[in-house]
């Protein structure tokens, strides 16, 4: 009996001790040059991260720093790590060239933990052509949200294995959190709000949103593939997720309502779009209160007329092998404003207004939670299968499905939104 | 008893066990800062490589240090460029038909940028200096300063604004923060799939006549000893000089500039790799020249256009207008480059609005 407890007490105390060298404080042990810098040593850090090495932490101690911007390139094994987002502050406010804050470019295992990066011209952080990417407990916002802001707040692209974890973005004019063409990728336990998009994976293979939560942007999460990029996105699992009151204008385009790429693409209140991208999951998310169009499932052709002409290894407009199943829909009883004044949303108040007119029994009904443009493979083969593309949708409720027609939506005399979500439930 | 032996033993492996863990914490901070000793080091001082002789700033070679110039160059701020090539005693660089020569180790590309002030003399700013590391066989990156003497410059790694008066190509006075480059800059331009490589001594870049002279450079590097494995020059592709409008068309004058001007980073393998625009004057594929591509994360600096280049369109294509601005995160090139091009923007333009518009 005592001969255990005093092997517990070691065993304990071992533990201790071996804390006591990796834990929270001392993770920089891990490393083996350990650099450590207070506001005002500015300079010296810009010095510094021109001459990192190898194995190296960097260290900001609680406090205001200011930068022109940072970059680090070409190196192994990189964390830069502070003391809280409530405690050090990385300022980019008084950029004046370059675009981004913080530049990463090319690093074999890179972190950054524990602070909070405001206010780049550009995007706030920037991780290219890098891998094993961690980062975590970081705050990146800009305090204006409007088109002075950058684009993105995280921006991992070109990656490989990221893990984007207990972060808040705020203010970003295109998306907070944006995982471009990467392969493998998790976002969790983050939240965003105030942002265009409050999360958008693209081009992005194997990746898993979940347990974040993403209010008060114009859309709160969205799934894409562009044509022309360096490899095609798909096999993307959401879940978990609450995205709620994305509502909010968008400020994609300067003065405007929204350019007709990308994020500018989103009409204010929308929960999920998923656009020209395949093997996708939704499920398990609580969508509420996105109040134009909970979940959007577009094509290429929703946003280009040309998508066929850029088919290729690397990209097929028409999403495919999509499912969305036992996710928590509700929706306001009016579309926000603003995406009446947005060159997408428009379409889906006319889709709303049309489906009314056509069956009177619908009386003031909203549009159904699910918004399908309805291009599949069929337009592009000549095919009649009532499922090409393998859509599969398992949600309760009698106004769950609408296919827009976006097709014929030009042509009051042909256009016919349908909501027969019978050939899509799942099997 | 037992129970001592018990509390002593606890207590002795404690102990060793402290002792370890403290020596190894210890071990691993007192690494700091030796790894570099086997690598190359950059010197200090411009002067000391000896590349110059009599006044520094006139950039008299000695000899094995050889001047060399490139067909279209690269705009930064009207700036005045000298360019040299050293390579070590007895060794000769390889052609290669595609890229940048393949140089010896030991090789230094040394470039020298000036302006002209109100006074038109010529002002030294920065000297950059690429070395192809023996130790890795990779290439280095290193910036100079001058200092206000103008008599040498002193390596300066962390980049700098300077503000400068200078007079552009048609003699009006501009003032700028003239940009000095840091070292991570450098790479973000010299960077090609992963590798830092030198960007204008490419093949067909040197293919030309100097002005003044009446052999070809790359026929003169070859008879010089500097150049083995050089073809027939017919059969060497020639970069068209952008502002020869007697022997180039349009199209091969603006493909020209903006291989020079952007295909640095707008290649495959570049850092503007993620964009899918890519602007080598060899590349064919319509959406990757930009002819009606949406940009990818252009976000704001797009302006709200809606596509790179919409033919004979320039006013709404988004190259011309990334060109045309001077605010950080619109323009573009992002780097070296803090005023408008102006006959840089006019040529893009032109280009643009004399293709044949889309097909409905």
């Amino acid at each position: 009996m005592r001969k255990t407890f005093s092997f517990a007490a070691l065993a304990l105390i071992m533990a201790v001790l071996l804390f006591a060298c990796k834990g929270d404080k001392e993770k920089k042990l891990d490393y083996t040059t350990s650099l450590s810098f207070k506001p005002g040593d500015e300079a010296k850090i810009v010095e510094a991260f021109l001459s990192l090495k190898d194995s190296t932490s960097i260290l900001f101690a609680q406090g205001i720093y200011k930068f022109e911007n940072l970059s680090a390139a070409q190196l192994k094994h990189i964390l830069i790590q502070g003391e809280g987002f409530d405690k050090t502050i990385l300022d980019f406010s008084s950029q004046t060239t370059g675009g981004e804050g913080i530049r990463i470019t090319n690093i074999k295992d890179f972190s950054i933990d524990g602070m909070t990066i405001r206010d780049s011209k550009g995007d706030l952080i920037k991780i290219n052509n890098s891998r094993d990417v961690k980062v975590t407990n970081l705050h990146a916002v800009w305090k204006n949200a409007d088109s002075t802001s950058g684009g993105y707040a995280i921006y991992p692209v070109m990656c490989k294995n990221v893990l984007v974890e207990n972060c808040y973005v705020e203010g970003s004019s295109d998306a907070g959190i944006y995982v471009g063409q990467t392969d493998s990728a998790i976002v969790r336990n983050c939240k965003g709000a105030k942002n265009v998009a409050g999360c958008e994976i693209e081009n992005t293979t194997n990746a898993e949103v979940y347990n974040n939560e993403f209010y008060n942007n114009t859309a709160g999460f969205l799934v894409f593939d562009l044509p022309g990029l360096s490899q095609r996105g798909g096999h993307v699992k959401v879940h978990d997720n609450n995205f709620h009151d994305n509502n909010n204008r968008n400020f994609a385009k300067a003065g405007s309502f929204g350019t007709s790429w990308g994020v500018g693409n989103a009409p204010p209140g929308s929960g999920v779009v998923i656009l020209a991208a395949s093997n996708i999951e939704i499920y398990n998310n609580r969508i509420i209160n996105n109040n134009t169009a909970p979940v959007i499932l577009a094509s290429g052709f929703a946003v280009d007329e040309k998508a066929a002409e850029k088919i290729n290894d690397h990209y097929f407009p028409i999403s495919k092998n999509i499912s969305i199943h036992g996710n928590t829909i509700e929706m306001g009883s009016t579309f926000p404003e603003p995406t009446k004044e947005h060159h997408i949303g428009k379409l889906l108040v006319a889709a709303e207004s049309k489906l009314n007119a056509l069956d009177p029994a619908r009386k003031n009904k909203r549009i159904p939670f699910i918004m399908y443009d309805g291009f599949s493979t069929n337009i592009l083969n000549g095919g009649k299968a009532i499922n090409p593309d393998s859509l599969c949708i398992n949600q309760p409720g009698d106004n769950v499905f609408v296919n827009a027609d976006f097709l014929n939506i030009a042509n009051p005399g042909k256009w016919h939104p349908e909501t027969n979500i019978a050939p899509f439930i799942c099997k | 008893m037992k129970r001592v032996n018990y509390f002593l033993l606890l207590i002795i492996c404690l102990t060793a066990i402290s002792a370890a863990v403290m020596q190894s914490c210890k071990t691993k901070s007192t690494q700091t800062g030796t790894q570099t000793s086997a690598s190359f080091q950059f010197k200090e001082k411009l002067s000391d490589y000896n590349f110059f002789r009599n006044r520094l700033k006139d950039l008299d070679p000695n000899p094995g240090v050889v001047h060399y110039e490139i067909s279209t160059t690269l705009f930064s701020d009207y700036a005045v460029k000298d360019r040299y090539v050293v390579l070590p005693k007895g060794t000769v660089a390889k052609y290669t038909a595609e890229g940048p020569l393949d140089f010896p180790d030991s090789t230094f590309i040394i470039k020298n940028f000036a302006y002209t002030n109100t006074a038109h003399q010529k002002i030294m700013i920065e000297t950059r200096i690429l070395f192809k590391s023996p130790v890795d066989k990779t290439w280095k990156v290193m910036a100079y300063l001058w200092n206000k003497e103008q008599t040498d410059a002193v390596k300066h790694i962390t980049g700098a604004q300077l503000p400068i008066t200078l007079l552009d190509d048609e003699g009006n006075k501009i003032s700028t923060n003239y940009l000095v480059p840091n070292t991570n800059d450098c790479k973000r331009c010299h960077i090609k799939n992963d590798i830092i490589a030198p960007i204008g001594p490419k093949a067909r870049n040197l293919n030309l006549i100097l002005p003044g002279q009446t052999e070809n450079q790359l026929a003169q590097w070859t008879a010089n000893g500097l150049l083995t494995g050089t073809p027939a020059l017919d059969s060497v592709q020639q970069l068209p000089n952008w502002k020869d409008k007697a022997h180039f068309s349009l199209d091969q004058r603006a493909r020209a500039y903006l291989d020079v001007n952007c295909a640095h980073c707008h290649t495959k393998g570049g850092d503007a790799t993620n964009t899918g625009l890519f602007l080598e004057y060899e590349q064919t594929g319509r959406d990757h020249i930009g002819i009606m591509k949406e940009p990818v994360s252009a976000g704001n600096g797009a302006g709200g256009l809606n596509y790179d280049i919409i033919p004979g369109d320039a006013a709404h294509s988004i190259l011309a207008y990334r060109m045309n601005s001077s605010t950080p995160g619109t323009a573009m090139p992002e780097m070296a480059r803090t005023i408008i091009h102006q006959e840089g923007v006019r040529l893009i333009k032109e280009w643009i609005n004399q293709m044949p518009p889309e097909k409905k």
